[in-house]
């Protein structure tokens, strides 16, 4: 655990001055890899249609799902296309799932004059019991029914269905299987304690400056500039940060300037402004001490669609100019010190949260990597550029660590899979709202969050 | 008493227990209001949590009982006043810290060794290549591993240093009358011109010359003025230094803007234009580098440090710009050897003129596009 061996010199700073005391340097990073090339995207045309996205993702996954669907029910089983479907044949079929929703927003039915629809307001979940399950495949698609829980699955995610088509044109499912974990990557991880603290949802720029002091106490606590001296030589041990998105708050999202008429909003200042200045200076101070992955959030002036882009380091001039500071992509994957990090600033399950009866951020993310897919969700309701090659979310190596910014709290899982898999789970919590982030251990992947409050958790007990 | 960088953390936070508990016996009366850190374990919905928290004298019991481990305790801060809430003590906190962001790391107990600036030739070509590794500690090193580029572009950056700083603090002056159209500055400005650059790298090559683009090698546009300074104007590098000891308490970088203005004049009004958004997605990164640079040929005795943070708040910069700029512009005339009479006349017209530009721009801009 962080820091449990500083406990005994825990009152040591409650003393007179003494003998001048240590520095600690900090642990160097001993292998960094950046693995997020395919998530970065060069030249982009925006004038393909998304249908190839789907294609790929089919044809990609679709050998694997094969290979499962053959060591789950047999050897023996036969493997049909939609189009080659015989009525009352039990028979197993790859395709991609679309889940036909009500309540799902629609742009058409927005604009549509005919039904002079008022615009629904964003919900929580637009799950409804009227849902339905359709399989589709590259030519075909058929309503499925029976052994497959409609609420919990999302359209996008591919999968194999076992069972047979039935008489009135549906398919009755006896039993669905998805990719599962993908097959593992070898394990090089270190042999002493090293520590990678993963925080998220900073949310800098917000009205509120109650987390403010928080996020100093993170600053000073990481930079070794809080604590006895215990506490700082555990702190020297932690060899990087890395900020999953959402740095800055909501609130600098303000869309004024459309709204407003333009002599109105001449002389005012976009509010990401005063808040990029801020988490320049923040990541000024924590450069200085440690190596920082920044990755972009929701929130953050970058842009919208999945994967997003790093973002660009003019804004971030004084931070920058260390080479400590990695301006990273969204979703995002590494090596550091032998150990395979892959996630994301939170968007890909938020999603799937919207559009699924899972409530769990961690049940959800564990249910991605069983799936195969980071998010199935993209591009039907989630913004995603329109890959034609190849799709970049499907996971085809296992990682050590997988997590996903901005949940509502800290959850942390170490999965085993049947490969000899060793994922560490973490959902990694939003900072603004409950102070807590998150110090991975490489050694032995475990998690603990770390909390920084002030004066207002007194006040609450 | 102490030099500044002497003081750690730890014998701070012993320095301020040890004046707590003497104010204490010596029972002045005066009541101190001491804030302590916390730190240490507890179990909180079944994982061991680690908590830092910041509590006031009286509920460091409670606090101290609510944690299963604890692994540090020392004194926070301390106030004649009781603090009602947190936000003094972060306020008081941001400031100092704010003055002193770049000293930050000399005052922490974690040294590291792979934090080091980026050198000035590696950072304006980041984009175009890949971020070396920071595990690497020697600069130099990194350098090194890009081959010719890096060894022509300090190169350069000798020759061109004074051209260079012209052609970045001319734009500074012109900058203010934007100003006052608030419109984006640099943040929002590189996220909604993203595409525009590439443009103006366009027009700014045709305009250069073929000197310049011979020199361009990934068409990285903090290059361009730096060469295209070189090629056009050595002289002006020359004019500086005699300027340098007329102007007594001036800035370094204040005073080659005056030669820069005069750079400026020679190009076209939409080629300042154009290039104004330009420079200012690449000022705050690159002004900072240059100004280091500059105070180093100049062997000025400023602390090279207290000079950097003043650069990421170039707005209040430009605001005092154009005053000392004006008086530059006269103590200069007397001094430069070239396009001088012109130039004066050219300099008032131009911040004058900017101002026209930026309505005009939207003319001309509706008229083309």
């Amino acid at each position: 655990m962080f820091s449990e061996q500083a406990a005994p010199m825990a009152q040591g700073l409650l003393a007179p001055p003494s003998a001048e005391p240590s520095t600690f340097p900090r642990v160097p990073v001993l292998g960094y890899l950046d693995c997020s090339q395919p998530f970065q995207l060069g030249e982009r045309s925006f004038s393909r249609q998304y249908a190839h996205i789907y294609a790929v993702r089919l044809a990609g996954m679709r050998p694997g799902l094969e290979r499962c669907a053959r060591s789950q029910w047999g050897n023996d089983i036969v493997l049909r296309k939609l189009s080659e479907l015989q009525a009352g044949e039990k028979c197993c079929v790859v395709g991609t799932l679309f889940k036909a929703m009500q309540l799902q927003p629609s742009i058409l039915q927005e604009i549509s004059e005919e039904h002079n629809l008022v615009p629904q307001p964003p919900l929580p979940k637009y799950i409804q019991p009227s849902d339905e399950l359709i399989l589709e495949d590259e030519l075909q698609r058929i309503k499925l029914e029976g052994a497959i829980d409609v609420q919990r699955l999302v359209t996008g995610a591919i999968l194999a269905v076992y069972g047979s088509e039935q008489d009135d044109g549906r398919f009755l499912v006896e039993d669905h299987c998805f990719a599962n974990l993908p097959p593992p990557l070898p394990w090089n991880g270190p042999s002493s304690d090293r520590f990678v603290l993963l925080a998220s949802g900073l949310g800098l720029g917000s009205v509120s400056g109650e987390a403010l002091l928080s996020t100093q106490l993170l600053v000073d606590v990481v930079t070794g500039q809080l604590g006895a001296e215990g506490e700082q030589s555990c702190a020297a041990h932690i060899i990087r940060v890395i900020l999953a998105g959402n740095l800055l708050s909501q609130n600098t999202q303000s869309r004024d300037t459309i709204n407003k008429a333009k002599y109105l909003t001449k002389k005012t200042q976009a509010a990401s402004v005063e808040a990029v200045k801020m988490l320049d200076e923040i990541l000024l101070q924590l450069c200085m001490s440690v190596p920082v992955d920044v990755m972009p959030g929701e929130f953050d002036p970058t842009n919208y669609t999945l994967p997003q882009q790093p973002l660009h380091r003019c804004m971030l001039p004084l931070a920058s100019a260390y080479t400590t500071l990695r301006l990273v992509t969204n979703p995002y994957q590494a090596n550091l010190d032998g150990v395979r990090f892959l996630g994301t600033s939170g968007q890909n399950i938020s999603d799937i949260f919207k559009y699924s009866s899972m409530d769990n951020y961690l049940e959800i993310l564990e249910w991605t990597l069983q799936a195969g897919h980071i998010s199935p969700t993209a591009p039907d309701t989630l913004g995603c550029y329109p890959f034609y090659k190849s799709d970049p979310f499907i996971l085809t190596e296992c990682p050590h660590v997988y997590f996903c910014g901005n949940a509502p709290h800290f959850e942390s899982k170490l999965l085993q899979g049947k490969e000899g898999q060793r994922v560490l789970l973490v959902t990694v919590p939003d900072f603004s709202a409950t102070q807590t982030a998150c110090l991975v251990n490489l050694r032995d992947l475990t998690c603990q969050p770390i909390t920084f409050s002030g004066f207002e958790a007194d006040n609450e007990d | 008493l102490f030099p500044f960088w002497w003081l750690t953390l730890v014998s701070l936070c012993r320095m301020l227990y040890d004046y707590v508990e003497r104010k204490r016996k010596e029972n002045s009366g005066a009541q101190l209001h001491v804030t302590y850190l916390v730190a240490g374990n507890v179990l909180q919905n079944g994982y061991v949590c680690h908590k830092v928290a910041v509590v006031r004298e009286d509920k460091l019991e409670a606090m101290k009982s609510k944690l299963s481990t604890i692994t540090s305790v020392h004194v926070y801060s301390i106030q004649k006043a009781l603090l009602k809430d947190s936000s003094p003590l972060y306020n008081t906190d941001y400031d100092i810290v704010k003055s002193n962001l770049q000293h930050c790391s000399k005052f922490s107990a974690i040294h590291c060794a792979a934090a080091v600036p980026r050198t000035p030739p590696d950072a304006p070509r980041a984009p175009t290549q890949n971020p070396q590794s920071q595990r690497d500690p020697s600069a130099a090193s990194v350098v090194n591993g890009h081959g010719p580029p890096a060894a022509k572009a300090p190169l350069q950056q000798q020759r061109g240093i004074m051209g260079m700083f012209a052609a970045k603090a001319a734009s500074k002056p012109q900058d203010t009358p934007k100003e006052t159209k608030a419109e984006a500055k640099e943040a929002p400005g590189v996220s909604t011109t993203s595409s525009k650059p590439s443009i103006k790298n366009n027009i700014m090559n045709n305009f250069f010359g073929k000197a310049a683009m011979n020199k361009l090698k990934a068409n990285s546009v903090p290059e361009q003025p730096k060469e295209e300074k070189e090629v056009v104007k050595p002289s002006v590098a020359v004019a500086e230094p005699e300027s340098s000891p007329n102007i007594v308490a001036e800035k370094p970088g204040k005073k080659t803007e005056s030669a820069r203005i005069q750079q400026k004049d020679k190009r076209s009004k939409m080629k300042r234009v154009d290039r104004s958004d330009d420079e200012e997605e690449r000022d705050p990164e690159n002004v900072k580098k240059k100004r280091k640079r500059i105070k180093q040929l100049q062997s000025d005795s400023s602390d090279e440090e207290a000079d950097v943070p003043p650069s990421p708040t170039p707005e209040e910069e430009r605001a005092p710009s154009p005053p000392p700029v004006p008086a530059l512009k006269t103590e200069l005339e007397p001094a430069s050897t070239e396009g001088s009479a012109g130039g004066r006349k050219r300099k008032r017209k131009r911040v004058l003129k900017s101002k026209m530009f930026i309505d005009e721009e939207e003319g001309c801009m509706g008229k083309t596009g």
